[in-house]
């Protein structure tokens, strides 16, 4: 009823193969980017500013991680260094008077580039070892750029973005820093969403699940491990330097430093790992929901509810936290993308109980 | 209570617009007309722990005084303390909401979020306070309208230890100073004016730098042995201090010669036995325990009265009164503002307070700090006090070192991130 299968004839192969066959889905997806696309005009300034804009930034690099971690299958603890490559070089380039448009190319590339290097360790371990190689990026990366001042401009000090304009829109306004996010956020969701259909998705699926076989079965694993990680550091490094022009407006190492790496990994593992929606959930999750139990806590204390220290105040929404961390991997170990998934399959088939999987 | 959670839940099942979930718990900070918002926005759960809950329960102790002695010309004081764990991202969140609410001030104590939030600050004209933290060339009111650090910066505190071993003891001239830092950006700060002053006073200083977070500095203290240096500047904060201290003294440097930056707690202090300790310098910014007229009014009014925000014997801590002294400028900067400029207080009436404290000292609580539209830093004076075993007892008067090169590199500072727009 809720997704009406029933005169649904897909009688071209362009139909069956769409993004997404069922209408119900389409609607779905059609009424979330109105949502954000009219976001400006119903969303406050504190709410587009403070949560909408860094969710999409931060969905928009978990998708790029998750592209490596969920598709291909190679863990990677050292993303947020890959982010961090892409906003100093896009500052950096942008500083030297190169348009943003390139300047965030030349961020992808460089990015792209140095995570490949650190990925080639990917080409001899694996798993826990592979873990090791890219936190091994995590803290080298970290390291020069807080040792080489030509980079982070002084070991205390933060880089400002300078002005620039994107497609001559300058990106002064909120609205204009909040399209740009989500423009690329759409971008990195149509990409990811059709790289899982494509022969490259299918050979990084084969490789995740066992690359020998994949090997044997013709899939050059090599080649495909190495455009994982390209790919992947391509996006991130984007995603960098969308974060740093359009959210923080500057650039300082410990807005990449591995903390950020750990909420990175967390928001792919919550979220569901290799599902777009997950990437979404998931982000929304690890940001979000700190906030907004802190708000709940605080209000509840200040409206005379709860008669707490400040430090219990501040600790409470943590414990909360890891409790429902806990809470949803133990109800759905696949993380929030197979909550969505098993929901919607029931609303499949609904009234009715069987549901095709 | 029971409506706003049924309509969280009820909206997030929609799920679809997350936001729209937010909107049943922003705070409803309830509007007194006359109140004046302060917002502490501080790291309670992550980085800087070992300082937050002190600090916090001075500055809430501190405020409660504050209103019962009348507030600002009769408004009272409201606080909105949150936790930002030091993230900037949260930081920047629970800025814009305080900012939303009417926040006129602001305090951030983590130097990433306070970063982060500088050059916001000055475009939406609202002084913060950095005690202590955030990066070194705001001193500059000219650079950093809107920020007020309003105490000596980490450079200024290096000079003070090297003025202090200058004067009092036997000089620093042929010295080996061996400078023991934790590997971080706040670590490195001194660097820069240590070389300045040894090339004119003609000593040596060598570098030690350990990993981040400190707990490891076993090898790092055997090669400062091997290089039997006179005197030690030990430079971290948080859990690493005590095993500065531990690593100073099993590798046989007397506790005298050891001298280290304002974050040297009673707790930290406390993790040592007996006299092993005894005579360690640190500087001190804001004095100690509770023999202060303001201290002495707290204890009455707040804290024996049953109004006190923690833990009765953490009242007098060096990180309880640098929470009292912080919020002691702020609101005679705003008491000031008001008398001027009249009320309802914003953002430049405050700033204006601010650039009129002169020779403000907290009832003898700080040194006295003159902040000029120039000069946020306020003098950059502090004394030098020792560790007796029980608690820091002063050694020196209140004083500030070498300015003239400390405003050399704050200027250098800002000349290089000009060539760099």
């Amino acid at each position: 009823m809720f997704y009406r299968l029933s005169g649904v004839h897909h009688t071209r192969y362009s139909q069956t193969r769409q993004l997404w066959p069922i209408p119900a889905d389409r609607w779905q997806v059609g009424l979330l980017l109105a949502l954000a696309l009219a976001a400006p005009l119903y969303m406050s300034h504190l709410y587009l500013s403070s949560y909408m804009l860094p969710w999409l930034i931060f969905s928009a690099a978990t998708l790029s991680l998750t592209l490596l971690m969920g598709l291909a299958g190679q863990l990677h603890f050292g993303f947020a260094a890959v982010m961090a490559i892409g906003a100093y070089t896009s500052i950096h380039l942008t500083r030297a008077g190169v348009p943003l448009e390139i300047a965030l190319l030349g961020a992808g590339l460089m990015s792209a580039v140095i995570g490949c290097l650190f990925g080639a360790a990917a080409l001899r371990v694996k798993g826990l070892y592979l873990v090791m190689a890219t936190l091994a990026m995590q803290f080298l990366v970290d390291w020069v750029i807080v040792n080489v001042t030509a980079i982070s401009g002084g070991s205390v000090a933060t880089l400002q973005t300078p002005k620039v304009s994107f497609l001559f829109i300058p990106l002064e306004s909120l609205n204009a820093r909040y399209y740009l996010a989500l423009a690329w956020t759409v971008v990195v969701t149509l990409l990811i969403l059709n790289i899982k259909r494509t022969s490259f998705g299918r050979a990084l699926v084969a490789v995740r699940d066992k690359d020998f076989a994949a090997a044997v079965i013709g899939v050059n694993i090599f080649k495909y491990k190495l455009l994982a990680f390209f790919t992947s550091s391509f996006l991130g490094g984007v995603t960098g330097a969308i974060l740093a022009f359009c959210f923080y407006k500057a650039v300082t190492p410990s807005q990449f430093n591995f903390d950020v790496t750990i909420q990175l990994v967390a928001m792919a593992l919550v979220g569901g790992l290799g599902s777009v929606i997950g990437g979404f959930l998931g982000a929304g999750f690890v940001l979000l929901v700190p906030i907004i139990l802190l708000n709940l806590i605080s209000n509840m204390v200040s409206s005379g509810w709860l008669d707490i220290s400040t430090s219990l105040m501040a600790h409470i929404p943590l414990m909360l936290y890891g409790a429902m961390i806990i809470g949803f991997l133990l109800f759905e170990p696949l993380g929030l993308a197979k909550i969505y998934d098993n929901a919607r399959k029931y609303l499949l088939v609904w009234p009715f109980r069987h549901t095709q999987s | 209570m029971k409506h706003t959670d049924l309509a969280l839940s009820r909206r997030a099942m929609l799920g679809a617009a997350a936001a729209a979930s937010l909107g049943a718990t922003l705070p409803t900070w309830a509007q007194e007309k006359a109140a004046v918002q302060f917002a502490t926005l501080l790291d309670f759960t992550r980085v800087y722990t070992f300082l937050t809950d002190e600090y916090s329960q001075g500055q809430q102790d501190y405020i409660k005084l504050a209103n019962l002695e009348g507030g600002i010309d009769g408004h009272p004081i409201k606080m909105i303390i949150k936790d930002h764990a030091s993230y900037p991202e949260r930081g920047i969140a629970a800025y814009n909401e305080a900012k939303a609410a009417g926040a006129v001030f602001f305090d951030f104590l983590s130097t990433p979020v306070a970063n982060a939030l500088m050059p916001r600050c000055n475009e939406d004209h609202l002084p913060m306070i950095a005690f202590a933290h955030g990066r070194a060339d705001a001193a500059d009111g000219e650079a950093f309208p809107y920020v007020f650090p309003s105490a000596a910066i980490y450079r200024s505190q290096a000079a003070l230890l090297l003025k202090y071993i200058d004067e009092h003891e036997g000089g620093l001239k042929g010295k080996k100073i061996a400078f023991v830092h934790i590997d971080s950006p706040f670590g490195k700060e001194p660097i820069e004016l240590l070389n300045r002053v040894a090339k004119t006073k003609g000593f040596e200083v060598k570098l030690y730098p350990y990993p981040v977070p400190g707990t490891e500095q076993a090898a790092t203290w055997s090669e400062v042995r091997k290089n039997r240096p006179d005197k030690v500047i030990i430079w971290g904060a948080g859990p690493g201090q005590a095993v500065s201290i531990r690593g100073a003294v099993t590798n046989g440097i007397a506790p005298k010669d050891i001298h280290s930056v304002l974050w040297l707690s009673e707790s930290d202090m406390s993790a040592f036995k007996g006299n092993e300790v005894v005579g360690v310098k640190r500087v001190t910014l804001v004095n100690t325990g509770t023999d202060n007229p303001i201290l002495k009014r707290i204890v009455e009014k707040v804290v024996n009265a049953g109004n006190g925000s923690g833990d009765k014997k953490r009242v007098g801590w060096s990180g309880y009164n640098i929470g009292v002294a912080s919020m002691a400028i702020a609101v005679q900067a705003a008491r000031q503002a008001v008398q001027k400029a009249g009320a309802p207080l914003t953002g430049e009436k405050l700033k204006a307070g601010f650039e009129m404290l002169k020779d403000f000292n907290a009832e003898g609580l700080m040194p006295p700090t003159t902040i000029t539209a120039k000069d946020h830093q306020g003098g950059g004076m502090g004394i030098i006090s020792e560790w007796d075993g029980k608690q820091w007892t002063p050694k020196s008067d209140w004083a500030s070192a070498y300015q003239d090169v400390v405003w050399d590199l704050i200027k250098e500072d800002e000349a290089k991130a000009k060539e760099k727009k």
